[in-house]
């Protein structure tokens, strides 16, 4: 019998043509796991060190793991364990992500390695994000294969995504690098819970952002995910500051961060921060993992959303795992012309215009070409 | 917030492990709070004597006439009996495979098939690093959890995770078999730290000092209901620079420890490692600031006796 975590990994390689041999995929589970010093890190008496990656800056000991559970010191040396180590590769279209602005309609090849830095108790991917690198099965894909495989499959993107990009930040770093040399572009799908340093070093090498803002309010993150708020906003205003193109998802859950009072308040602090054009996305939860007590967010819970951040003057705003809902579609916010239509993660028809309206000329911004 | 099951893991228990917690339970009921010790000195352990001093430990922890008396009464022969090693490690601070044996061996004459009993660590490599072999044994089968398991994760308070399928489905009953040493955040890794080897996510769950993860993992009916005895390879203890080996910190304490006490062998592992600590003039661990304060929220959740000034220490 296979578990749907070996499942999600087996079936990685498969839908990459050419991709990794059947050989490749799975890992004996008592393999060692060779690793490689990780960039950001200090040095502590006693072998320990501190960890300068994610803003939890977990102080480890000799032999012991990080809250993300894929760092790890070994006599006083801290280690990533999962760099050029992926659990799963997919081609995914880039609305999955999702990006609205980015290449609409373009196929990203999106890879993910085990760990996350938080534990949200709404995971949808928790079979591999809360898992360690020897508890699923991986595979060995070295940086300058998963760009050439982007490229081999006609992909002009990359996107980081799935569990936690900051748990593999050097491998994103790396990966970026050899994807540029081929022409291929890297996205992050992130919970943007990072130190600002690791930030600014690999933001130059991105072409786009998406931050999961799992809620506006500092006992959210302390009690769902044992995160915190205040580090993902300052991760916000160092993306845009840097001109990374950048897009904010917002799971709605219903009793839990879905008042229309939380919502204003963080359309407003977009707006004031970040800029009213940065495109918003609520999208709808469905009950998983650790969070099963709590029904599907109900669509007038999202319309509601929807509508209030429009009202405190966002430009972009659109609802997720909602297919075929209106909310979907990207409209130009002068004059309210149907820019781009879309059905799910498909897109059925783009008007746009060397990057601007076609009807009133207004530009749009994103990643068009 | 209260721990949640699954139907599946109250099924389990009520079929598998109630009978045998209860008799337990009432065997324990008698001897809380009491840690047993043996004297066992020596770097070259004799078969023999890991025996002798494992038998006057058991005894001691217990009561009980003799120590196949006190095994007979913990684990009735019905019971499939895990013991889970702390090896992480390796050869330097990891139970001696001796006294492991002994223990196996002891088993088996109170009773308990060869079958039945399953010697087990987070990994083969790791069991292999502290000088075990996995596979068939004479007294015993020993494995590795490597992947295996549960398929959904359960909630016991603040931690959710998915339990070893040796733990939630296979074994009956459990042992502890740790050893007695420092621990960077959790203060002491004894008996109870080493149940963090048995879910698959331990290391979401070190903020605080570990508390109150590991006493709400410790509460989980898996645990709760199945673990009846510890056993500690005191021979050799560490004071700091836990939970890797630190050869500079360690000291000949020369005991085996045992405890039916959920709680008990902890609290007196804290009190001689801040012994310890203060003949070699460094602070203890509370002034270190890492405390084990999870035995006090452990002890509230009525899981044992989590103060070191109140366990019963007595010499076999």
């Amino acid at each position: 019998m296979m578990h749907r975590r070996a499942f999600l990994g087996a079936g990685a390689a498969c839908l990459l043509s050419g991709g990794a041999a059947a050989g490749q995929r799975s890992r004996p589970p008592d393999l060692h796991l060779e690793g490689r010093e990780a960039s950001w890190y200090r040095k502590l008496p006693d072998r320990r060190v501190e960890c300068q990656l994610c803003p939890r800056a977990c102080q480890v000991a000799d032999q012991e793991r990080g809250g993300c559970g894929v760092r790890e010191n070994r006599r006083g040396l801290y280690y990533t364990l999962v760099h050029s180590l992926p659990c799963t590769v997919h081609l995914d279209p880039i609305e999955k992500k999702p990006f609205f602005h980015v290449l609409p309609g373009a196929r990203a090849l999106s890879w993910a390695t085990a760990g996350c830095n938080v534990e949200c108790k709404f995971c949808q991917n928790w079979e591999i994000s809360q898992f360690r690198p020897e508890q699923v099965a991986s595979f060995p894909m070295p940086p300058e294969t998963l760009a050439r495989q982007a490229r081999q499959a006609g992909a002009p993107l990359l996107s980081a995504t799935y569990s936690e990009p900051v748990v593999f930040w050097e491998y994103v770093r790396d990966t970026a690098l050899a994807a540029r040399a081929l022409g291929v572009r890297t996205t992050v799908v992130s919970n943007g819970y990072i130190q600002e340093a690791p930030l600014k070093e690999v933001l130059p090498h991105l072409a786009a952002f998406k931050v999961d803002l799992k809620s506006f309010r500092e006992a959210f993150y302390r009690e769902v995910l044992r995160g915190e708020l205040k580090p993902v906003l300052r991760a916000l205003e160092v993306i845009r500051a840097a001109g990374v193109w950048l897009e904010i998802v917002v799971l709605l859950i219903p009793t839990l961060n879905d008042s229309e009072a939380e919502v204003r308040d963080l359309a407003r602090w977009v707006k004031g921060h970040l800029g009213a054009e940065v495109p918003v996305h609520f999208t709808r939860f469905h009950p998983t993992y650790r969070l099963t007590n709590l029904p599907p967010t109900p669509l007038a819970t999202l319309e509601r959303a929807h509508d209030a951040a429009r009202a405190e003057g966002l430009a972009y705003v659109y609802l997720g795992n909602l297919p075929g809902h209106p909310a979907e579609n990207t409209l130009c916010p002068g004059c309210g012309e149907m820019l781009i239509r879309r059905a799910g993660f498909a897109v059925r028809e783009n008007r746009l215009r060397r990057g601007a309206c076609p009807a009133c000329g207004r530009p749009i911004p994103g990643v068009w070409a | 917030m209260s721990p949640t099951f699954t139907r599946r893991d109250l099924a389990r228990l009520a079929g598998l492990a109630l009978p045998g917690a209860l008799l337990a339970r009432r065997a324990r009921a008698a001897t809380r709070a009491r840690v047993g010790l043996a004297p066992l000195a020596g770097v070259e352990l004799t078969p023999a004597a890991g025996r002798r001093a494992l038998e006057r430990a058991l005894v001691a922890a217990t009561g009980a006439a003799s120590p196949l008396a006190a095994l007979r009464t913990l684990f009735p022969a019905t019971e499939t009996v895990g013991i889970k090693l702390n090896c992480l490690a390796g050869r330097g601070m990891s139970p001696r495979p001796e006294l492991v044996e002994a223990l196996a061996a002891l088993l088996r004459e109170a009773g308990v098939g060869r079958e039945r009993i399953l010697v087990f660590e987070r990994s083969a490599r790791e069991l292999r690093r502290a000088g075990f072999s996995p596979g068939e044994r004479e007294h015993y089968r020993c494995l590795g959890i490597d992947n295996d398991y549960d398929a959904e994760p359960s909630t016991s308070g603040s931690i959710g995770s998915c339990f070893a399928r040796l733990v939630s489905t296979t074994c009956t009953a459990l042992i502890s078999f740790g050893v007695v040493k420092d621990h960077d955040l959790a203060g002491v890794s004894a008996g109870a730290k080493n149940w963090y080897g048995v879910i698959h996510n331990p290391n979401k769950y070190h903020d605080g000092n570990c508390d109150p993860y590991l006493a709400d993992l410790l509460r989980h009916p898996f645990l709760r209901q199945k673990v009846r005895l510890t056993i500690l390879d005191g021979v050799t203890a560490q004071c700091h620079g836990g939970p890797a080996f630190r050869p500079d910190a360690t000291w000949p304490l020369g005991v085996v420890a045992a405890s039916t006490d959920l709680l008990a062998a902890d609290a007196w592992a804290w009190r001689v490692m801040d012994g310890e600590r203060q003949r070699r003039g460094m602070p203890t661990l509370a002034a270190a600031g890492r405390p084990p304060r999870w035995l006090a929220t452990a002890q509230g959740y009525g899981l044992g006796e989590g103060d070191p000034a109140r366990v019963e220490v007595v010499q076999g």
